[in-house]
């Protein structure tokens, strides 16, 4: 008889045991308590600028965690700095993912270093959400656990055409961009916003990341003699074209990326040229009176006081707002494949930037921007609404890449 | 367009002159070339930064206070770090230069972040003066006459004084110079002074065009050694020569030629003289004999 109980017994613990172990094991980076997130940002090195997204997302996940989580689970946030060096992200995706067992992976600045790792985490099954780059790497073809919430920066060149063309007249429109992705999906964008115009570029002049002396990229630029010029480059790069072009009286009417759209840095590194140059932005102005806007700046100054209160900033709120709205909508059975499914559920939600919607088909949660303005003493005003610009994408890559 | 080209690539072409100048001072009692010459310029340009805009000095005592900081930073590194090398054969002695590279860049992004920022400078560089079919800006004019005025400088004290005809000495025969009483330590540190000083000048005349961050002088760098090569290592003319040369060529080419292609002309150059001149264009070709 008592043989007979310890073998039922044995039994049962077997089976309890067999049930569940992989229970407890079951979510990698959720426990009852916390939520593990991990994002890499460049805190040193040429793109270091940038890094303030990932403080941001940290910032905003800290208001979270202050305003007491998410159903009970608080986000429990892991930077890593990659010095904009793929190989690190590398390392850092392996280490967060099997070291400390993330969830997710929340923004990311960079297209080098995130597709880098884009392989990897996906086979891992790692959700990410808001790559901080406009590239359209991440939604075409869109991958199961993959989300984009920056506007394609071939958009935001198409908008800024539009703009152009449409509002202010300009006929001569030239493109000025830094030779490698960014730059030319932007150039794109522009050529067949503009085909659909019945117009051209009527110059088209690339510059290496590090040049540093633009003069014969400017006297080109100058020879087409265009009435507005697209300026797809970096901000160091953005701030020497407009000093070059002042010298050599070369005047037309500038417009940037988001990318150069902090205009209290651009007005002040350009010694005040950057004054009435138009450019395109995925979130609202700095000093937008946005309910949101308003408490996620108080959040700045109680988590971060000693960043600057600057777009690229807050872009780390606004990256990854979706990845929060779907935590929400999951409640407390957070696993993957719900997050997938909360995701994807998501239909113009709208936080402090354009709207977002998701599909398993559609991954790139937004294509609008609005244009806004550097007014006096660097002010950023802001000039339009929300605009998307209808661009074929296919047809973007089929030009950048021959695919 | 052409005649501006040249005049831009004149422009621009002193400072690769005064890049190649900082390296050439170095290398010719060392035989080392400084890649650390680089930061070591930013790094000083930051400070004149700090002292004209943080702490609200004129931008003479800022000028004046950064190159001290500038020589004392080059004396510095050369005591502490390459004095100390245990088997100081120039190979060693140039990974420790790629080292300060790092470690000073490092330290700059620690410390003034990498936001990019605008270095007052007295002279505008959007003020301009029309030559014909070109204009020229004062700072470019500015910077044009601080080269020459230094190149001038740089001539008269390897000629004519005591401690410049020692560090030829010292350059040419170390052990030779140290048994004439020549204090060889002493003259290296001073080497170092001048060339971080003259690097530092350069880093004050770019900032105002290409603004200020810890990436100010990775293009310039290269640039200013492609010159240094082109000219010749050895002779301070030549280097300087070699960076007007390599302004022009890279406008030349850039507006001619290719835009795509001309970041790479430095480098072509590099490998074209040293397959064909490697002592430089300008120097005379050295055979040690034995």
């Amino acid at each position: 008889m008592k043989k007979r109980n310890l073998v039922v017994m044995l039994t049962c613990v077997l089976f309890l045991s067999v049930a569940f172990i992989p229970a407890a094991q079951a979510e990698r980076g959720v426990t009852d308590t916390e939520i593990r997130i991990g994002q890499w940002g460049p805190q040193t090195g040429p793109a270091a600028l940038w890094g303030a997204v990932a403080r941001g997302t940290g910032c905003y996940f800290d208001m979270i965690n202050a305003e007491g989580g998410i159903h009970g689970r608080k986000i429990k946030y892991f930077l890593r700095d990659d010095g904009y060096m793929p190989p690190r992200t590398k390392a850092i995706a392996k280490e967060l993912v099997e070291d400390k067992k993330i969830f997710a992976f929340a923004s990311g600045v960079g297209s080098a270093t995130g597709m880098a790792v884009k392989k990897y985490l996906h086979k891992k099954k790692v959700p990410w959400v808001g790559p901080a780059a406009g590239s359209s790497h991440w939604a075409y073809p869109s991958t199961k656990y993959l989300w984009a919430t920056y506007p394609l920066y071939c958009d935001e060149a198409a908008i800024l055409i539009n703009y152009a063309v449409k509002k202010m007249g300009k006929k001569r429109i030239a493109f000025f961009y830094q030779n490698d992705d960014y730059g030319k999906e932007g150039l794109y964008g522009a050529q067949l916003a503009l085909e659909k115009l019945g117009m051209k570029l009527v110059a088209e002049v690339s510059a290496e990341p590090l040049d540093t002396d633009l003069s014969s990229h400017c006297m080109k630029l100058k020879k087409a003699n265009p009435d507005c010029v697209l300026n797809w480059v970096l901000p160091k790069q953005g701030a020497i074209i407009l000093g070059t072009a002042a010298k050599l009286g070369f005047k037309p009417q500038w417009m940037t990326t988001s990318t150069l759209s902090d205009t209290a840095v651009m007005y002040k590194i350009t010694k005040g040229l950057y004054k009435d140059v138009y450019y395109t932005c995925f979130a609202e102005a700095p000093d937008s009176p946005h309910k949101l806007m308003r408490k996620y700046r108080k959040a700045q100054q109680q988590y971060a006081p000693k960043d600057r209160w600057g777009i690229f900033f807050y872009a780390g709120f606004y990256f990854v707002e979706p990845m929060v709205e779907a935590f929400k909508r999951c409640g407390r059975d957070l696993t993957v494949e719900n997050f997938v499914k909360a995701m994807d559920s998501i239909k113009d939600f709208q936080g402090i930037g354009p709207k977002n919607s998701f599909s398993p088909n559609n991954r790139q949660g937004t294509r609008a921007s609005f244009v806004g303005k550097c007014g006096d003493k660097g002010k950023f005003l802001r000039v339009s609404d929300w605009m998307s610009s209808g661009v074929d994408v296919n047809e973007v890559i089929k030009r950048a890449y021959n695919r | 367009m052409f005649f501006q080209l040249i005049v831009s690539g004149i422009s621009f072409g002193s400072l690769y002159a005064l890049v190649a100048l900082a390296m050439v001072i170095i290398y010719k009692t060392s035989e080392v070339p400084n890649f650390g010459q680089g930061e070591m310029s930013m790094l000083s340009t930051f400070v004149a930064y700090t002292l004209l805009v943080t702490h609200g000095h004129s931008f003479a005592v800022s000028f004046i206070g950064a190159l001290l900081f500038a020589a004392i930073l080059g004396i510095f590194l050369e005591f502490v770090f390459l004095r100390r090398a245990k088997d100081p054969n120039i190979l060693s002695l140039i990974l420790i230069t790629l080292g300060f590279q790092m470690i000073l860049y490092g330290l700059a992004s620690w410390k003034w972040g990498a936001d990019q920022r605008d270095l007052p400078f007295p002279v505008s560089d959007f003020d301009v003066i029309n030559l014909g079919p070109a204009v020229i800006s004062y700072l470019n004019i500015a910077t044009l006459l601080i080269t020459l005025i230094l190149m001038l400088l740089l001539f008269v004290f390897f000629k004519y004084t005591k401690i410049g005809v020692a560090m030829k000495a010292t350059q040419q025969n170390a052990m030779a110079a140290r048994i004439n009483g020549i204090r060889t330590n002493r003259i290296l540190s001073i080497t170092w002074a001048m060339s971080s000083a003259i690097g530092a000048v350069a880093g004050i005349l770019l900032a105002p065009i290409a603004t200020l961050d810890p990436n100010l002088m990775l293009d310039p760098l290269l640039k200013g050694f492609a010159a240094a090569v082109l000219g010749g290592m050895t002779t301070l003319v030549g280097a300087a020569l070699g960076g007007y040369m390599l302004g022009v060529i890279e406008n030349l080419f850039g507006g001619y030629i290719s835009l795509e292609f001309k970041s790479v002309v430095a480098f072509g150059i590099i490998v074209l003289v040293l397959c064909f001149k490697p002592s430089g264009l300008f120097a005379k070709h050295y055979v040690r004999k034995v």
